[in-house]
């Protein structure tokens, strides 16, 4: 990949983590929220990547996108989907 | 009249601040003390040093052992809260029955069955082979508690269980402070140090390396997959 082929990933992955950071605020039902921020966690774990950190992706990847939306989930599940 | 006066006050701590800021090397350059020192050192000599190939793995485990000590620490503080927090779930037996009868996809449950020997065989490889490649205690220990939750859901609770006895799984979940705590002490009486490790890529490196990535392997998986199931115990 070249120099400008990278810069351009990376430019199109921030945007993409900006408008899941923001989907994840605005979002009233708590359910999608959690799956989109595992999106987010997704997104972030291709950038840990391509930044030359596999062992922080991998960590990413297990915890963020997995670990934390079952929990997210499981708390949901104990409480209200809506967020008042 | 106040308001104009903490506008000066304000804009009179602002000035050495920015100054400050624009007196710092640039974000990301290269002559930023971080990189000119440390980072040097870890790499050129972080291997014949540290005695692990990959030089993450070195610099976690035995250059910042203590930082590392200290997080698997509140790892296993994380636990423990959590189930003396959600604490007091009576007749635990029925629930279990009355979660896997839940009715689910038997695709996924075929598939979930088909892979769980891969997954678990992955998180070891992942383990093993922290000190050489990508990954480590932590890695392979999240993606064995990972495989732990999905049989909890697709399979059923009692037979994930099974895979971490109640007899000794306080001693699992305490595993990452006790792998450090063990060679910690060995590394008191090798070199004198608390988690001091001998020069070089010496066998007792290795095992010492080895030992704490098994502990933080299997201290990770044991809470993570405690932590979800005593969120699905009913409170």
């Amino acid at each position: 990949m070249t120099l400008e082929m990278s810069r351009l990933f990376d430019a199109g992955l921030m945007v993409l983590l900006v408008l899941c950071a923001l989907a994840v605020v605005r979002t009233k039902d708590l359910l999608a929220a959690s799956i989109v921020f595992s999106a987010y966690s997704l997104v972030m774990c291709l950038v840990w990547d391509h930044r030359g950190a596999p062992d922080v992706a991998m960590t990413e990847a297990a915890v963020g996108a997995g670990v934390t939306t079952v929990l997210f989930l499981s708390a949901i599940s104990k409480t209200v989907r809506k967020e008042k | 009249m106040k308001r104009a006066l903490v506008i000066v006050l304000l804009a009179i701590v602002a000035m050495p601040l920015l100054a400050a800021m624009a007196a710092m090397p640039r974000f990301g350059s290269a002559e930023q003390p971080a990189y000119t020192h440390v980072a040097k050192r870890y790499l050129e000599r972080g291997v014949e040093e540290a005695g692990a190939e990959n030089v993450v793995t070195g610099v976690i485990l035995n250059y910042r052992g203590f930082d590392t000590n200290g997080e698997v620490t509140v790892i296993f503080t994380a636990c423990a809260a959590v189930i003396a927090v959600l604490a007091g779930s009576r007749n635990r037996q029925d629930q279990r029955e009355a979660a896997s009868s839940v009715p689910e996809s038997l695709v996924v449950r075929y598939v979930v069955r088909l892979l769980a020997p891969f997954i678990a065989l992955f998180a070891l490889y992942v383990v093993l082979f922290g000190e050489v490649s990508p990954g480590g205690g932590f890695q392979g220990g999240t993606v064995f508690g990972a495989l732990l939750i999905v049989m909890t859901v697709a399979v059923s609770r009692n037979q994930a269980e099974r895979l971490l006895p109640l007899r000794i799984r306080p001693w699992l979940q305490i595993a990452g402070p006790l792998s450090f705590l063990a060679v910690g002490t060995a590394g008191v009486v090798l070199t004198g140090w608390y988690l001091g490790f001998p020069q070089g890529a010496t066998a007792a490196t290795r095992l010492m390396l080895m030992v704490l990535e098994f502990g933080i392997g299997v201290g990770g998986a044991t809470v993570i997959a405690s932590i979800f199931w005593r969120l699905g115990d009913e409170a």
